[in-house]
């Protein structure tokens, strides 16, 4: 990377008590079956006539985006930078249930709100912010993608990017996961918003060091961390947590290793979960100073991203 | 020429043509390819590819699997694309690819199934995702690492060829496949006509009585390389990916500013390297809603000062092919700098009243030193893109 | 003038097919402008919607947005233009 990468905000509304929180990973329990969504009150953020028109996915978005924001004291983004697995599922059922069943004139609402795009768009009409915006969608590494778009910005020249990745939850996906063989599967909704900035500052909270994607993977998966680490001169034994996504099962081959999606639940961009944990981690634990995230929820596709506490 | 990123290899199948041959023979004889297509009892204008999804498999060797038509479409377009190139353990390649449908087109037809209660295979569904129609296409040309789908409406397709070129210039890649894909599908037709800027007529782009868009489907590619992939590979550029630019116009979910200021903001970043003079020709958005249309044509005079080139949209040909018409279009702008020749606006008859622009209406022979490339979308996704000779 | 029952009914479609949480049928004055700042504050997308809303309750077509800005004023003008087609 040729500039460095300041993670300058970090928000989260999904299934955990976290929007807002500092030092929550001390505190995280794994997810119980009755652990709902958790949804602040939107009002305080979005005025009630956007907020009508917003599904839930938007409105997690939008909130998530606006308290990144606010914690980095940014007002408007050089570029908002949006990462998606399976974008605006609730408008995109109810746009297909509209056509396939109505007679007659089909109301357009559900269909603007579907595309994927929406997400940034909409953040961009809240602000007024015309700068460069963008949304990727590659499935599980959708984030991380996000993240290399917005650290190549940093790279650029621009300044403040807000980084984030959403997902949301219908029931549909659950009927999906049973008839695909994973009957039991906690299938949860997410949005997790950063702040990225080639300057350390107050608000500064971790550092990136690197992020790598890998698609369509043929390797294994140590060999690709261990390439990864040596590629920064560092060992596993450097590290002081490992959140892997946990998909395979099993236990963890030594004390590092941990698990994300039993806190966060299963969607695409849950490493963006991760990512946030990991971020609180280096700010809250004492002498902590590498955490890798391992996103290989997909086993054909590979996402690693390394952070590194800052010194206040 | 430092951080240049030169233009390969191109390929495309849309409407008009499989493959650059076809597309170049129905541009320089305006011949159009959209048709009827029944959608339910009503009677749409589409632009269609002629092949079914089982000539397409066919053509690329693929034998029997119920694959997304999206990602057909794009393994045509990357084929060609691609070429005779080599994978080469040497050249960090990756694959870039817009989509704004993805696999809807078997979600759909699974979905009608499972809402009547007649037998649905869940497993189509594993196509619908938008990254998987990608990582099929790099999978089917052997492409693996960096693959990347943008999904940002009528913008992707430039988006997507804007990024391979950050890409080669930030070091990250030697050379990248970019470009998009869609395949036509009922919720796309049924949701621009619900917005009612479905035109049931042919779509007459930048005309004063235009009444709206045609969709069309296909995909396009473009192979882009940075110089030390160039000398390994010793291919012949097209020419050069000079200029790109990206933003939100961000001011109404659907519906682009009047003045057209994202628009405005676009163009100029994708020309920061080129002055205004240098464009020989502008390949338009022009969608034929009376929306885009006028936004755009406001944007044109103040981005040019009331002196625009000569410019037509070329979607009168082919349809409005939303992720994929960014890297149609791209194609189509390569072909009039090496063809030397500027491209016609169909179907067109009178002036918008209001700004008057007159465009291009027959193919026109002449020197091309530049084309300006836009894309605008819906969501107010702007993007634009310059090319040049080599 | 065309009747109350019509007017309330009109309000409480909109209220439900515009997904105007906040705001209740006393809240949606007869001849305050639907569009626009300072009034109910719809947009051209609402527009789109009022049209599939009249064709799906009143089984009338608006057939452009254009005739759409007159009808669709006030509640006062949708109803009175309800009642003078409803035969």
């Amino acid at each position: 990377m040729k500039s460095r990468v300041f993670v300058n905000a970090a928000a989260t509304i999904g299934h955990q008590p976290v929007f807002g929180v500092t030092g929550f990973v001390n505190e995280l329990k794994p997810l119980q079956s009755g652990d709902e969504l958790i949804q602040p009150s939107y009002r305080d953020y979005i005025d009630p006539m956007s907020l009508r028109r917003m599904s839930k996915i938007l409105r997690m978005s939008l909130t998530s985006a606006k308290e990144a924001l606010r914690q980095a004291a940014v007002e408007i983004p050089s570029g908002i930078i949006v990462g998606t697995g399976l974008g605006c599922l609730v408008e995109t059922e109810k746009f297909l249930t509209n056509f396939l069943t109505l007679e007659g004139l089909i109301p357009p609402t559900a269909f603007i709100l579907s595309t994927h795009n929406t997400i940034a768009g909409q953040i961009s009409l809240s602000l007024n912010c015309h700068n460069y915006n963008i949304t990727h969608t590659q499935n599980t590494v959708s984030f991380e993608i996000a993240l290399v778009d917005g650290i190549m910005k940093l790279e650029e020249g621009e300044d403040n990017l807000l980084v984030g990745a959403a997902d949301e939850h219908i029931p549909f996906l659950d009927r999906v996961a049973s008839e695909w063989g994973y009957a039991g599967l906690r299938l949860t909704s997410g949005t997790s918003f950063f702040v990225l900035s080639s300057m350390s500052s107050s608000h500064t909270k971790a550092e990136i060091i690197d992020v790598e994607v890998i698609v369509n993977k043929v390797e294994h998966l140590d060999s690709s961390i261990t390439r990864f680490l040596d590629r920064l001169g560092l060992k596993a034994d450097d590290l002081d947590v490992v959140l892997e996504s946990g998909w395979k099962g099993g236990s963890p081959a030594d004390t590092k290793k941990q698990g994300f999606i039993e806190y966060s639940g299963f969607y695409p961009t849950a490493s963006a979960f991760a990512f946030h944990y990991a971020v609180d981690y280096l700010q809250t634990v004492d002498g902590a100073k590498y955490v890798l995230v391992v996103n290989d929820l997909n086993p054909n596709n590979l996402g690693l991203v390394l952070l590194k506490s800052v010194e206040i | 020429m430092e951080g240049a990123v030169y233009v390969t290899g191109m390929g495309i199948v849309s409407a008009i043509g499989n493959g650059v041959d076809q597309n170049l023979y129905a541009l320089l004889h305006k011949q159009s390819g959209i048709v009827d297509a029944k959608l339910g009892e009503k009677t749409v204008k589409v632009g269609r590819v002629p092949l079914s999804n089982e000539q397409i498999v066919a053509a690329l060797g693929l034998g029997h699997q119920p694959i997304s038509r999206t990602a057909l479409l794009g393994m045509m377009a990357a084929r060609e694309a691609w070429g005779a190139n080599e994978h080469r353990s040497n050249l960090r390649t990756g694959f870039i690819s817009a989509t704004s449908v993805g696999g809807m087109d078997r979600t759909e037809v699974f979905y009608e199934d499972f809402l009547t209660e007649t037998p649905a295979d869940f497993a189509v569904l594993i196509y619908h995702d938008s990254g998987r129609s990608s990582e099929d296409i790099a999978q089917y040309l052997g492409i693996n690492g960096w693959i990347n789908t943008i999904s940002t409406a009528c913008s992707s397709g430039a988006n997507a060829i804007m990024i391979g070129a950050r890409m080669i210039q930030s070091g990250r890649l030697d050379r990248v496949l970019v470009g998009g894909t869609d395949a036509l599908t009922r919720f796309t037709i049924h949701g621009f006509d619900s917005l009612m800027i479905y035109d049931r007529n042919w779509t007459r782009p930048f005309d004063n009585t235009r009444a709206g868009l045609n969709l069309g489907e296909g995909a396009a590619y473009l192979l882009l390389e940075s110089a030390k992939s160039l000398e390994v590979t010793g291919s012949n550029p097209v020419g050069y990916v000079t200029g790109w630019g990206n933003s939100a116009d961000a001011f109404h979910q659907t519906a682009s500013s009047p003045e057209g200021k994202g628009a405005v903001l676009a163009m100029k970043q994708a020309m920061r390297r080129v002055s205004p003079s240098a464009i020989s020709y502008i390949n338009a958005h022009g969608t034929g809603t009376p929306n885009n249309d006028a936004s755009e044509s406001e944007a044109l005079l103040t981005v040019f000062e009331g002196r625009v080139p000569p410019f037509s949209s070329t979607k009168a040909y082919t349809g409005h092919t939303l992720a994929a018409a960014g890297a149609i279009e791209a194609v189509f702008s390569l072909l009039a700098i090496r063809e030397k020749t500027i491209w016609p606006n169909l179907n067109f008859s009178e002036a918008i009243s209001k700004t008057a622009l007159v465009p291009v209406i027959e193919p026109q022979k002449q020197e091309v030193t530049a084309v300006l490339s836009n894309s605008f979308g819906f969501g107010g996704n702007n993007s634009s893109l310059v090319f040049s000779p080599f | 003038m065309a009747s109350n029952t019509l007017k309330e009914e009109l309000k409480k479609h909109i209220i439900e097919q515009l997904n105007l949480e906040e705001v209740r049928v006393e809240d949606i004055e007869d001849d305050a402008p639907l569009f626009g700042e300072g009034g109910v504050g719809l947009d051209s997308i609402d527009a789109l919607e009022l049209i599939v809303l009249l064709e799906k309750y009143y089984q009338l077509n608006v057939t452009n947005p254009e005739e759409g800005k007159q009808v669709f004023y006030s509640i006062e003008t949708m109803a009175d233009y309800i009642e003078k087609h409803k035969s």
